[in-house]
C-alpha cells in the first residue's frame, strides 16, 4: 500500500530500550482504544440481537438478557408480515436498477474519459453538479409527471431513472477509465475497431474491478433506499420494499420491540452477507471513490 | 338480391348470437366494486366485511372488494395518480375542506336528489363535517364521540364513589388514583392528559371548556375565546403535578394503543379519555375489566356543558376518477342510510349510528357501557372542529402549539394564542391560494 | 459519441433539467395535484420567508446537523483511521467491524437505535442506571433528539473511515522519514506531513458530508415517527409524528416532504425546493473556494 521511495539507504540505528518500551506501550494503548471502539461499534447490533430473542413482555421490561431464548421470533417475523413480498419488490427494484446503471453509465463514463469532443469538460461539470443536488429539489415535479403517467404506486418511477445514467457511477467509472493506458485503446483502434467495440471488448474487461464496485454500490444503495420508495409506493402496500415495510412493521402489527428487532436484523442480514462475500470489491471500490476523487 | 338478403340474414344471426352471448357474459361476470375503508384492527374489518357480504349476496351483479387500513394520504395518492377505487372512506373529516373544495370527492348533491336522500336524515353535527362551503362531497358513516372511561376497581380502592363531573374533580381524582413504585416511577397513573398520548388531542378536550375555534367570519379565535386559556391552564397544572418528563418516561414503556396491552385495559391507567369504540375492544380483549363510562367532565364554570362531547366520524364518498359511479353510489346510499346495515355496524364496531332513524333502531343491542356515548351524540351542545381549506394541517398547527406549551416552551400563553391565531388565518389564506403575510 | 452519451443526455434533461424548470414554475402556483395549478405569484415565497411557523426550526435544525455532524464525523473517522494505520495486527478485522454499520440500511439502523435508546426499556439507560447515572430521554427529549441522531450518524462513519485509512496508508514513507530526520515528533508529523497530504480526501469527505446533511431525511423521518409512536402509542393520524419531539427532528427536507405530500401544498413545496437548491449551490461553492487555502493538490488529483 505505501509506496516507499528509497532514494538513499536509510540505516536505522537500534533504539535504546526506553524508547522501545515507550513505543510498545503506545502500541498497546492504541490497540486498547481500538478494541474499545470496536466493542462500542458492535454493541448496538449485540443489543438488537438480544432483544430479538426476548418474549414480548420481557422486551417491554428493563431486562438485558433474554430468558428463555425465543428463537421462534425469527420465524414469527415471516408469518406476521409479508416479508417475502417485500423482498421480491426490493429485488425487483435493486436488480433492475443496478443493471440499468451499468448499461447506461459505462458508455457515458467512457465518452467523458477517453473520447475527445467539444464540451466534454462542461458535461463533466454538469455531472458533478447533478451529484450535489439534493433529490428533494426535483421531487415535486417528477412526482407530478409520474402521477400523470399513472405510475405512482408502482416501483417504475424509482427504477426507470437508473436506466438513464447515474451521476455517482458515471463519476466513479470516469475516474477509473482515465487510468487506462492509451496504448490499449490505440492498438484496438489501429485494428479497425469502432469506439463501441473498443468499449465492450477492451475497456470493460480492464475495468472489471471498477464495474464490480459500481454494481455493488448500486445494489446496496437501492436496497437501502427509503425516500424514493416511500414517495412512490408508500401508499400502496402491495409494492412496499423491505425498508418501507420495516419502518411500518411496529405500527402495522401492534407488535412489541422483540419482533421489531428481529425484523430489523432480518433486513440487515442480506447486506452483511453480501459484504462478506464481496469484501475485497467493496473496499477497493470505496478507496476508488475517495482517493482517486 | 337473394344473395344479399341471405348475407344480411347471416350477419343478423351472427350479431344476434354475439349480443346474446355478450349479454349472457355481462350477466355472468359481475361488476367489481373496490371499497377502501379505514378499519384494520382486530374485529373491526371483519364486522365491516360482514355487512359488505350481506350486500354482496343481495346484489348478484356486484362483487365487493374491501381494502382496509386506508389513511387520507393513501386516498389522496390514489386520486392523484388516477388509480382511485370506486368508493373511499376516511376515519376523520379533517380533510373534507380539501376533498370538497378541489372536487377530489364527487359532489353528492345530484346523487342524493336522484335517490331522494334528504340531508335531514342525518344529525346536524354530522352534516357540518361532511361538506365545505355548501358543497357536500361526503356522507357520514357512523360517528364517534368521546367520553371518560374509569376503572371501577381502582375507584373503590381510592374511595371514590362516582365519576368526576367537573374538571377540578377530575384533577383531584387523578391525583388520588396515582400510585408510585418504590423507585419513584409510576405504577398507576390516574389520568394522563398529555396531548399526543393515545387519543388526547386538543379538539376533544377544549370542547369541555366551551372553547370556540372560529368566529362568524371564519377567523381563528383561540386567543379571544376564554375556553382555550382555561383549558390549557388546567391542563398544564395537572401535567406539572406529574412532572412532564416523568410522564414521558411512563408513556415510553406502555403497550400500543390498539394492542391488548393498552394501558387502561391492563389497569395502568385509572381513567382515560377515549372514543366510544373502546367498548368493543375491551369486550374482545379484556371482558373481565370492571369499568364504567361517563361523559367527559366539564369546566366548573360551565356545568350546563356536562353531557356533551366532541363529535367526529367516519365519512364515505366517491372519488372523482373512480369507476362504476352509479353502482358505487348505490352502495354508499345503502351503507349510510340503511337502518339494518347501520345497526349491525354499530353493534359490532360500537360506533354511533349516523342517521336519526338508526339511533332508534330496534336491532341495536343495548350496552350499559355504550349508552352514555349515544347520549353524548344526541346532546345539543356537542360539537365538532372546523372544516377549513387547509384540512388536517389546520388541526395539526393547533396541536403543535399545545405540545410546545405543555413542554413549558411558551412563557406567555395569551401572546402564544394570539400568534397561533395569526398563523392559522395565514395558513388558511395560503391554502386557498393567495396567502402570505396577513 | 452521441450514442454513448445518449442515455445520460435523456436522463439529464428529463430528471434534472425538466424538474428544475418545473419546480421554478410550480413555486409560483398553488398546486395540490387534485385540481389545476392556480397562479399566486410570489405568495409562496412570502409565506416561506415570513409566515410559515415551522420553517425557522427546519432551517436551524438542518444547519445545526451540518455544523455538528460533519466535523464530528470527519474527526472521528480520521482518528480511527490514524489509529488503525499505526496498528500492526488485525487491521482487516477492525476495518470490517468499523465499516459494517455504514452498510446497514438507514431505516434498520435508526429503528435499532431508537429502541436501544428507549428511556425506559432500552439497554443503554438500563446500563447507565446500574452505574448510577440517570439517563436522558434520548429520542423523547427535544434537547437530546438531535444528539441521538448524531450518535447514529457516528456509528455509520465506516465509509469515510475506510477512505481515510487508504489515504493515510498512501502517504509516502519518505516524507515521514525526512520529517523524523528534522526531529519532528508524532504530533508535528501529523500536522505537517499526514494532514496536508490527505487534505484533498478530507475536502472530499467534508463536501460529501455537507451534501448529505442538506438531504438528511430518512433517519429523521423514521426516528420521529417511531419515537412519537412510542410516546403516543397511537396508531392513527391524531398525533403529529414528523419532527417529534417538538419539531426538534424537523429538518428542511422533512418539512418539504410534509408540505408537498401530506399538506396538499406542492406549489409551496416547490418554493422550498428552490430555496434548498440555492443554499446547496452556495454552500458547496463556499467550501470549494475556501478549500484552496488549506488543500494541497497533488498532481492531477481533483477534477
Amino acid at each position: 500500500m505505501s509506496a516507499a521511495e528509497v532514494t538513499t539507504p536509510f540505516v536505522r540505528r537500534r533504539r535504546p530500550a526506553t524508547v522501545r518500551r515507550k513505543r510498545f506501550l503506545l502500541a498497546v494503548a492504541n490497540h486498547a482504544v481500538l478494541i474499545a471502539a470496536a466493542i462500542a461499534f458492535l454493541a448496538p447490533i449485540g443489543f438488537m440481537l438480544l432483544t430479538s430473542l426476548m418474549t414480548s413482555d420481557q422486551a417491554l421490561s428493563a431486562r438485558l438478557w433474554p430468558q428463555p431464548f425465543a428463537w421462534h421470533n425469527f420465524v414469527d417475523v415471516f408469518t406476521t408480515a409479508p416479508i417475502w413480498r417485500w423482498t421480491l419488490n426490493t429485488l425487483q427494484y435493486s436488480v433492475l436498477a443496478t443493471i440499468g446503471v451499468l448499461v447506461s453509465s459505462v458508455p457515458v463514463a467512457y465518452a467523458l474519459a477517453r473520447l475527445r469532443w467539444r464540451g466534454r469538460n462542461v458535461a463533466f461539470m454538469i455531472v458533478l453538479i447533478a451529484l450535489m443536488l439534493p433529490p428533494q429539489v426535483s421531487v415535486v415535479p417528477l412526482y407530478v409527471m409520474w402521477a400523470k403517467l399513472h405510475l405512482v404506486g408502482t416501483l417504475w418511477p424509482v427504477i426507470i431513472p437508473n436506466w438513464l445514467g447515474d451521476a455517482f457511477s458515471i463519476f466513479l467509472l470516469r475516474q477509473f477509465f482515465l487510468t487506462i493506458p492509451e496504448e490499449y485503446l490505440d492498438a484496438a483502434r489501429v485494428d479497425g475497431c469502432g469506439e463501441l467495440r473498443i468499449l465492450y471488448t477492451v475497456v470493460v474487461r480492464l475495468a472489471k474491478p471498477a464495474i464490480a464496485a459500481v454494481a455493488l454500490f448500486s445494489f446496496l444503495y437501492t436496497f437501502n433506499d427509503f425516500f424514493l420508495p416511500l414517495l412512490y409506493t408508500g401508499e400502496n402496500a402491495h409494492h412496499w420494499v423491505l425498508q418501507i415495510g420495516l419502518s411500518e412493521f411496529r405500527s402495522l402489527h401492534q407488535v412489541q420491540w422483540n419482533l421489531t428487532m428481529a425484523a430489523t436484523l432480518v433486513v440487515m442480514a442480506p447486506v452483511i452477507v453480501i459484504f462478506f462475500l464481496a469484501q475485497k470489491a467493496f473496499v477497493e471500490g470505496v478507496t476508488l471513490t475517495g482517493v482517486k476523487g | 338480391m337473394k344473395r344479399v338478403a341471405l348475407f344480411a340474414a347471416l350477419v343478423a344471426v351472427v350479431v344476434g348470437a354475439a349480443a346474446a352471448v355478450a349479454g349472457g357474459a355481462r350477466q355472468a361476470s359481475p361488476t367489481k366494486l373496490t371499497v377502501w375503508v379505514g378499519w384494520s384492527a382486530g374485529h373491526e374489518l371483519t364486522v365491516f366485511k360482514q355487512v359488505a357480504a350481506e350486500y354482496d349476496k343481495a346484489h348478484p351483479d356486484i362483487t365487493l372488494s374491501i381494502v382496509g387500513g386506508i389513511t387520507d394520504t393513501k386516498i389522496v395518492a390514489a386520486i392523484r395518480s388516477g388509480q382511485a377505487p370506486d368508493v373511499v372512506s376516511s376515519f376523520n373529516s379533517y380533510n373534507v375542506g380539501i376533498y370538497c373544495g378541489t372536487g377530489a370527492w364527487r359532489d353528492l348533491a345530484p346523487f342524493m336528489a336522484k335517490s331522494h336522500i334528504k340531508a335531514s336524515m342525518f344529525p346536524a353535527a354530522t352534516l357540518y363535517y361532511t361538506q365545505y362551503e355548501g358543497k357536500r362531497c361526503a356522507l357520514p358513516l357512523l360517528a364517534d364521540t368521546y367520553g371518560l372511561y374509569y376503572n371501577k376497581t381502582l375507584f373503590k380502592k381510592a374511595g371514590i364513589t362516582q365519576p368526576p363531573k367537573t374538571m377540578s374533580e377530575l384533577a383531584a381524582d387523578a391525583k388520588k388514583l396515582t400510585q408510585k413504585n418504590k423507585d419513584g416511577s409510576f405504577k398507576v397513573v390516574g389520568l394522563d392528559p398529555m396531548i399526543g398520548f393515545y387519543e388526547n388531542v386538543p379538539e376533544r378536550w377544549v370542547a369541555a371548556f366551551g372553547g370556540k375555534w372560529t368566529d362568524a367570519k371564519g377567523n381563528s379565535t383561540l386567543a379571544t375565546s376564554p375556553g382555550w386559556a382555561k383549558w390549557l391552564t388546567w391542563h398544564k397544572s395537572l401535567l406539572d403535578w406529574y412532572g412532564y418528563k416523568n410522564l414521558v418516561k411512563f408513556q415510553a414503556g406502555l403497550g400500543d394503543e390498539f394492542s391488548s396491552s393498552m394501558a387502561f385495559e391492563i389497569g395502568k391507567l385509572a381513567m382515560v379519555m377515549d372514543g366510544e369504540w373502546r367498548v368493543a375492544f375491551i369486550q374482545n380483549e379484556h371482558p373481565e375489566l370492571n369499568y364504567g363510562t361517563a361523559p367527559l367532565p366539564v369546566d366548573d364554570a360551565h356545568p350546563e356543558l356536562y353531557g356533551s362531547g366532541y363529535i367526529n366520524g367516519t365519512i364515505i364518498g366517491l372519488p372523482k376518477n373512480g369507476g362504476h359511479v352509479d353502482q358505487a353510489w348505490d352502495l354508499v346510499k345503502y351503507l349510510t342510510t340503511n337502518t339494518h346495515a347501520l345497526a349491525v355496524l354499530s353493534n359490532g364496531l360500537r360506533n354511533v349510528p349516523s342517521t336519526s332513524a338508526s339511533t332508534h333502531s330496534k336491532e341495536l343491542t343495548p350496552d350499559s357501557h355504550f349508552a352514555p356515548f349515544l347520549k353524548i351524540f344526541a346532546h345539543p351542545k356537542s360539537g365538532t372542529s372546523p372544516i377549513t381549506a387547509s384540512g388536517q394541517s389546520y388541526i395539526n398547527l393547533v396541536q403543535q402549539f399545545v405540545i410546545k406549551y405543555q413542554a413549558g416552551k411558551v412563557k406567555d400563553l395569551a401572546a402564544g394564542l394570539r400568534d397561533t391565531d395569526k398563523q392559522l388565518d395565514a395558513q388558511v389564506k395560503q391554502a386557498k391560494g393567495g396567502g402570505g403575510v396577513p | 459519441m452521441l450514442l454513448l452519451m445518449s442515455p445520460w443526455l435523456v436522463g439529464f434533461s428529463v430528471f434534472f433539467g425538466y424538474p428544475l424548470v418545473m419546480s421554478a414554475y410550480l413555486s409560483l402556483h398553488h398546486y395540490d395535484l387534485l385540481s389545476p395549478p392556480r397562479w399566486v405569484g410570489l405568495a409562496n415565497y412570502r409565506y416561506l420567508f415570513f409566515t410559515d411557523p415551522q420553517v425557522g426550526a427546519a432551517v436551524k435544525n438542518t444547519l445545526w446537523m451540518i455544523a455538528v455532524l460533519v466535523p464530528l464525523q470527519v474527526l472521528f473517522a480520521l482518528g480511527v483511521a490514524l489509529m488503525l494505520a499505526r496498528a500492526r495486527r488485525g487491521i482487516g478485522l477492525f476495518r470490517t467491524i468499523f465499516y459494517l454499520p455504514a452498510l446497514t440500511p438507514p431505516v434498520a439502523a435508526t429503528l435499532g437505535f431508537v429502541y436501544i435508546l428507549n428511556p425506559v426499556t432500552g439497554p443503554v439507560n438500563n446500563i447507565l442506571k446500574r452505574i448510577g447515572i440517570d439517563g436522558p430521554l434520548w429520542f423523547q427529549d427535544p434537547s437530546w433528539a438531535k444528539p441521538s441522531l448524531v450518535i447514529l450518524g457516528l456509528w455509520g462513519v465506516g465509509n469515510t473511515m475506510v477512505i481515510f485509512l487508504a489515504a493515510v496508508l498512501d502517504v509516502p514513507q519518505h516524507l515521514y522519514e525526512s520529517a523524523e530526520l528534522d526531529g519532528a515528533n508524532w504530533l508535528q508529523r501529523l500536522r505537517w506531513v499526514t494532514l496536508p497530504t490527505i487534505s484533498p480526501v478530507i475536502l472530499f469527505a467534508v463536501i460529501l458530508g455537507v451534501i448529505q446533511g442538506l438531504q438528511y431525511f430518512t433517519q429523521a423521518y423514521v426516528a420521529g415517527n417511531i419515537a412519537s409512536g412510542q410516546a403516543s402509542q397511537a396508531a392513527d393520524v391524531t398525533s403529529v409524528g414528523l419532527g417529534y419531539p417538538e419539531d426538534s427532528t424537523l429538518f428542511y427536507p422533512v418539512l418539504l416532504y410534509q408540505h408537498g405530500f401530506s399538506d396538499f401544498q406542492m406549489g409551496y413545496a416547490s418554493a422550498m425546493a428552490m430555496l434548498l437548491l440555492a443554499v446547496s449551490f452556495a454552500v458547496t461553492l463556499v467550501i470549494v473556494l475556501n478549500s484552496r487555502r488549506w488543500v494541497h493538490h497533488a498532481a492531477g488529483a481533483l477534477k
